[in-house]
């Protein structure tokens, strides 16, 4: 071949049966591309089998006891056949609530101050340390928390509603700050990421109108960033709300809506897992578990649709002015 | 009307504001990491001891198949570790031939590891135990390695294919956007969600009870988004020429892909994949619900995939909702010291292997 190749008339004829046995179709190659778009297709199968496997659990359970029931009512007694989602459902949102006060704000502020403010030398010894604190297991901050918070908690309680109050450390408050210090390295890495994405010039425009780094900060760098923000704070709501075992430890379990923050309480995730395992399969009392998870995936689908909403709209809007300008 | 003194007023008390409230945030900024490095620093003194304490006496073997080989590997790693480190600091000083210096890491990790396999820390390779004081966390420490293996045995055909797939192979076709609004919803899914998929399929429907392999699954799964994620991006950032002079030779588009793409772009893929082994050490709601919360002393330390067994993650939250033992709260602290020291490794490695392909 090499010799072929060395000699002139070789190099502009390639005699047509070597063209042709190149053209031949090659298994292995059919194979590797077969598996390649199989793969692809893995990826949507699987999705959809998720899906319809806890749909279809959970509709039958929705089916046993009824939406409104499930949604509405106010007490869960799995072994007297009551199923009222309320006090769960109230638990996800109040902690997922509060996880994004306690937790996503002072992130996003320590992003702002990081990205805009902070020396620029700080940076990536900050980065490198909330890289770390969002790879620490969630199981770890939650007995972190139930060894250190839930008694401080519990004085916190006692403080404000007396000695004789029916308060332990356990409860919303205490997995609401747990979440809290959980999903802040998360969102602030990704508001982080964010900010650093707001182009430079849009900074130094601001400066040389004579804006001060805080105003630049405020009026220009996050509003600039404003949707991208918005998803991150969302994504950190989302994970609280998705939280099973650390939320699970700290919660106490009492299957009822609590009267304040520190009265023992519950979530839809840890009810799930607590009750999975002493649910018979294919019953209601382990169906209707598939019907709140069901709660829980639309929720963090609507996470998605909404974040893509949002998505879409900065484009259009985006390429709208651009084909103004 | 405000004359030029009152506007220069004016704009000093704005600057005193400024000041005062940026003052405010980086307080509390700072204030916010200190209390991750504060957390990780009490976490590492009360757990440390139990992972550092090397005992004099030999620990007799605890007659369960295949311990004497889990010692001589936990031992491996950890002589290794330490020799790795420690040539490292020696290479920051004097350069050392690189085949010299593996070579001796590997020296003093088989050396290490014949020596003193049996002056382990009794705490790494103790059996857990429910009851009574002085349990450990070997068979764990096991189980989560195994399910790492092999969960990334699953992700990494299928990550690379569907990653391949999206960044070089697929158009901008309908089945794409398919394919990415689904990676999407499998991204946003919350992990006990996949805990009860994996559950439904393997443990009512097919009705083989917990198992590693079942949550070695569940985990690729969950894993699937994440490192889809970063492998596509690292295959994008493949420079065209490249792929394109590989072309002109006349590969076609898979040898393109096998030898020239994925090689390019395989420090990324190698640190997606890393990363997604610290996720399956830290996950724990799926686990509970696939591989159950159960060590069982006939097969702790067995190959056989379709066993269940606990992992680290899984055995500190065990410890503290059900477990019974006095001393709970020194099991907790060990086991969440050796989850720290796994995780930081992982990353430390992800950190190196992303350091590198940026070199190159």
């Amino acid at each position: 071949m090499s010799k072929s190749v060395l000699t002139a008339e070789a190099s502009t004829f390639v005699p047509a049966e070597r063209l042709r046995a190149s053209a031949r179709p090659r298994w292995g190659e059919f194979v590797i591309r077969g598996f390649i778009g199989a793969c692809g297709l893995f990826v949507v199968v699987a999705t959809v089998a998720v899906i319809t496997f806890i749909a279809r659990a959970g509709v039958r359970g929705i089916q046993d006891v009824g939406l409104a029931q499930l949604l509405s009512g106010e007490i869960w007694k799995p072994e007297a056949g009551t199923f009222g989602g309320y006090p769960l459902i109230f638990g996800t949102g109040i902690s997922a609530v509060g996880a994004a006060l306690v937790g996503a704000l002072p992130a996003l502020l320590a992003a702002v101050w990081v990205s805009e403010l902070a020396p620029k030398s700080a940076r990536p010894i900050y980065r490198r340390t909330m890289e770390i604190a969002a790879a620490v297991p969630s199981v770890v901050y939650g007995w972190l928390a139930l060894v250190h918070l839930v008694p401080q908690a519990e004085w916190v309680a006692r403080a404000l509603y007396g000695e004789e109050a029916q308060v332990t450390g356990e409860g919303l408050a205490s997995s609401a700050v747990l979440l809290g210090i959980m999903i802040a390295p998360t969102v602030f890495l990704l508001s982080l990421d964010a900010l650093s994405r707001v182009p430079g010039t849009l900074r130094e425009a601001s400066a040389a109108l004579g804006a001060s780094s805080w105003q630049t900060a405020f009026r220009v760098t996050i509003p600039g960033a404003g949707r991208s923000l918005f998803t991150a704070v969302f994504f950190g709501f989302a994970r609280a709300a998705g939280e099973t075992m650390a939320v699970q430890m700290v919660i106490g379990g009492a299957r009822r809506v609590p009267h304040n923050l520190f009265e023992p309480a519950t979530t839809v995730s840890t009810q799930i897992v607590m009750d999975m395992q002493n649910a018979t399969p294919n019953t209601t009392a382990s169906n209707v578990l598939f019907s709140m998870s069901l709660v829980l995936l639309v929720l963090s689908a609507g996470v998605v649709l909404i974040s893509r909403l949002i998505g879409t709209w900065g484009r259009s809007t985006k390429s709208a002015k651009g084909a103004k300008a | 009307m405000s004359s030029l003194a009152e506007l220069q007023r004016m704009r000093r008390r704005h600057r005193f504001i400024e000041t005062a409230l940026e003052r405010l945030l980086a307080t509390g900024s700072i204030g916010l990491a200190g209390l991750y490095v504060f957390a990780l620093l009490v976490l590492m003194l009360r757990g440390g001891s139990k992972v550092t304490n090397f005992t004099l006496f030999a620990s007799p073997l605890l007659d369960v198949g295949g311990e004497d080989a889990v010692r001589f590997v936990f031992a491996a790693s950890i002589f290794g570790c330490a020799a790795w480190a420690a040539a490292a600091l020696v290479q920051r000083v004097r350069a050392v031939p690189r085949a010299t210096a593996r070579v001796a890491i590997a020296f003093v990790a088989v050396a290490g590891a014949l020596l003193f396999r049996d002056h382990l820390p009794r705490f790494l390779i103790a059996l857990p135990s429910d009851t009574t004081a002085g349990g450990g966390v070997g068979p764990e420490i096991f189980n989560t390695l195994y399910a790492a293996v092999m969960s990334t045995a699953i992700t990494l055909p299928i990550g690379i294919g569907a990653a391949v797939y999206l960044a070089r192979f697929a158009g901008a076709g309908k089945f794409v956007s398919v394919v990415r609004m689904a990676l999407d919803t499998l991204a946003s899914l919350p992990s006990i969600v996949y805990g009860l998929f994996g559950f439904l399929v393997f443990v009512v429907e097919m009705k083989a009870g917990y198992s590693l392999l079942a949550g070695a699954f569940v985990l690729a799964l969950l894993n699937l988004p994440l490192v889809v994620g970063v492998a596509e991006e690292s295959l994008r950032a493949v420079p065209g020429e490249l792929e394109d002079a590989s072309l002109a030779l006349g590969a076609t588009r898979v040898q393109t892909t096998l030898r020239v793409t994925i090689p390019y772009a395989w420090p990324g893929i190698l640190s997606a994949l890393v990363l997604s082994i610290g996720r399956v050490f830290a996950e724990s709601a799926p686990l509970v619900m696939t591989a159950g919360t159960t060590i069982s002393r006939s097969d702790a330390y067995s190959l056989n995939p379709l066993r269940g067994g606990e992992t680290l993650a899984v055995h500190l939250w065990y410890v503290n909702s059900a477990g019974l033992s006095p001393d709970k709260a020194d099991v907790s602290a060990g086991t969440a010291a050796v989850l720290i020291v796994l995780i930081a490794l992982t990353n430390f490695l992800a950190s190196r292997l992303a350091h590198f392909g940026g070199r190159k």
